[in-house]
């Protein structure tokens, strides 16, 4: 693990680090990629489950609704005409 | 029930609230806690972590739901490492709960303050969280019983993820009883919550645990000495007790931290300033950098470390060397376990490998070293088993908890266990002033 790929990693994640933070993540991370290495010996199976137990996909019905009125969830939110107000996007 | 001034100065000492109800009725039936991470009408949902503050939910948690339906009141919301992610309750943005036996030790975590409000509050329960341990590690280290059900049993609708492949909704309580009494009430289907299944739902009437199969582990001498004390208890109440040993464990704890980060960083990708909580950021910058500078300020270093962990994991390259491996190992683990449930009820380790560490002990600890100090507590919660943390004896005046774990569904042995063990086991309080 080096310090270019830590920055490159946070950088993907929106995480901008202090050198401070580079060499402390640089030397973290190397100790438990290390430590990860036992999984090299490691008994795999197949079909891998991304669950524990199985569980079947409940997925709600395709039906537009309002569980919250809008003027609720705009309440504690940063708006301006009832719209939400964003960074700038150019 | 616990009135507000007294709940005031007691949080006060032992800071295992991170906000507390603005009054409390009398008139309610139980009185009753929820982990910072579980939404609640009325309240902040902050679960840890400053990016969040001011984010207030405009929905009940499902389990918060049931609770108050059932008649309960909610008092306050716990303290918890930022997201859950740790073991001590230390990595959190709104104060570090005091262990009620030694102010100078942990809770443990990431559910230190649901741990120490049951321990110091007469007759309460607290809602809790495990991804990897976080109700057993500090059940154990407050000395209360507290108990993760089978993965899908308890609706997550409502939980600020942490890992949503191991999440669990669990309940702790210095009463045995009030875990049988209330997990029934907050289990069930739940079409808000892909993963509830649920299936078969929690018998009534609790089955007897007959058998336990103890796995032996690195554990200290103080430990080691309550546990086995606590086997010829279990002796002496006709448990068949067997020594067994379980090859697939030690690849547990790396499987579980590439699954748990990867999981994690996916979830916190949401947290930008934006859409929950803070949004008092600098709008002129453009999308990117906002997000960026949010993040990097208000998201606490355990946090970040997890983040940049699970992000490296999932990169194109790495994705079959870990994530795909881990999940492998997954498998393997359970087929383990349901190998030895074949013959056994359930299988006994220490919760913990050692008794809560003092704050200055664990400042000094690098981060894997803090990882590993999951290591007994992460494999049922890696495999989405029933586990069951029970206080079994002290070392050096701190409680020892011992950990049962049964085979998925089987989660009514585990409360029936407990029931039995309390009759049998003289629990220690700690002494709270107020």
């Amino acid at each position: 693990m080096d310090r270019e790929t830590v920055t490159k990693v946070a950088r993907i994640a929106h995480l901008e680090l202090t050198e401070e933070e580079i060499e402390l993540y640089r030397s973290d991370l190397e100790e438990i990629l290390d430590y990860f290495r036992v999984l090299d010996g490691a008994p795999s199976s197949d079909g891998l489950l991304l669950n524990p137990v199985e569980v079947s996909d409940v997925l709600r019905p395709d039906e537009p609704h309002m569980e919250i009125p809008a003027d609720a969830l705009l309440a504690d939110m940063n708006t301006y005409e009832r719209y939400v107000r964003g960074p700038r996007v150019q | 029930m616990i009135d507000l001034p007294d709940l005031s100065k007691i949080n006060e000492k032992y800071r295992m609230f991170s906000e507390i109800a603005s009054e409390i009725s009398t008139d309610a039936e139980f009185a009753f806690s929820a982990k910072d991470n579980l939404t609640a009408v009325g309240f902040q949902a902050r679960a840890g972590s400053a990016i969040l503050e001011g984010y207030r939910p405009l929905f009940d948690a499902a389990c918060i739901e049931k609770m108050r339906s059932a008649g309960g009141f909610l008092i306050g919301k716990t303290n918890m490492d930022e997201f859950g992610f740790g073991s001590f309750s230390m990595n959190s943005a709104y104060g570090i709960p005091r262990n009620p036996y030694d102010t100078e030790r942990s809770c443990g975590g990431s559910s230190g303050g649901a741990a120490c409000a049951a321990a110091v509050i007469d007759g309460h329960v607290a809602l809790g969280v495990s991804t990897g341990g976080s109700i057993a590690c500090p059940a154990s280290f407050c000395g209360v019983y507290g108990m993760a059900p089978t993965y899908g049993r308890v609706s997550r609708h409502g939980l600020i993820d942490y890992g949503n492949s191991m999440d669990k909704v669990g309940i702790l309580s210095q009463d045995a009883k009030d875990l049988g009494k209330y997990l029934p009430i907050i289990s069930g289907d739940d079409r808000r919550d892909p993963a509830s299944c649920n299936h078969p739902p929690l018998q009534k009437r609790f089955r007897k645990l007959r058998s336990v199969a103890i796995v032996k582990g690195e554990a200290s001498a103080g430990v080691d000495a309550a546990i086995r004390s606590a086997e010829e208890e279990l002796r002496s109440m006709s448990v068949d007790v067997e020594t067994v040993s379980m090859d697939s464990l030690r690849y547990a704890l790396p499987a579980y931290y590439v699954l748990a980060s990867a999981e994690g960083s996916t979830n916190i990708a949401r947290y930008c300033g934006l859409r929950y909580g803070r949004q008092d950021g600098d709008l002129s910058l453009k999308f990117d950098d906002y997000f960026t500078k949010m993040r990097s300020e208000y998201l606490g270093e355990e946090t970040k470390r997890r983040v940049i962990l699970g992000t490296f994991t999932r990169m194109m390259g790495f994705r079959d060397k870990y994530y795909a491996k881990a999940l492998g190992v997954r498998n393997a683990i359970i087929s383990e376990y349901k190998s030895i449930f074949e013959r056994f009820d359930a299988v006994l380790t220490p919760t913990m490998p050692f008794i809560s560490p003092r704050f200055d002990e664990i400042s000094g600890m690098s981060a894997l070293e803090t990882y590993r100090a999951d290591v007994l507590s992460v494999p049922p919660n890696l495999s989405g088993l029933p586990h069951i943390s029970m206080p079994c004896g002290y070392s050096e005046g701190m409680p020892v908890g011992m950990m049962l774990v049964a085979d998925h569904w089987n989660d009514d042995i585990l409360l029936s266990a407990a029931e039995e063990w309390q009759k049998r086991f003289d629990a220690r309080r700690s002494e709270v002033a107020i």
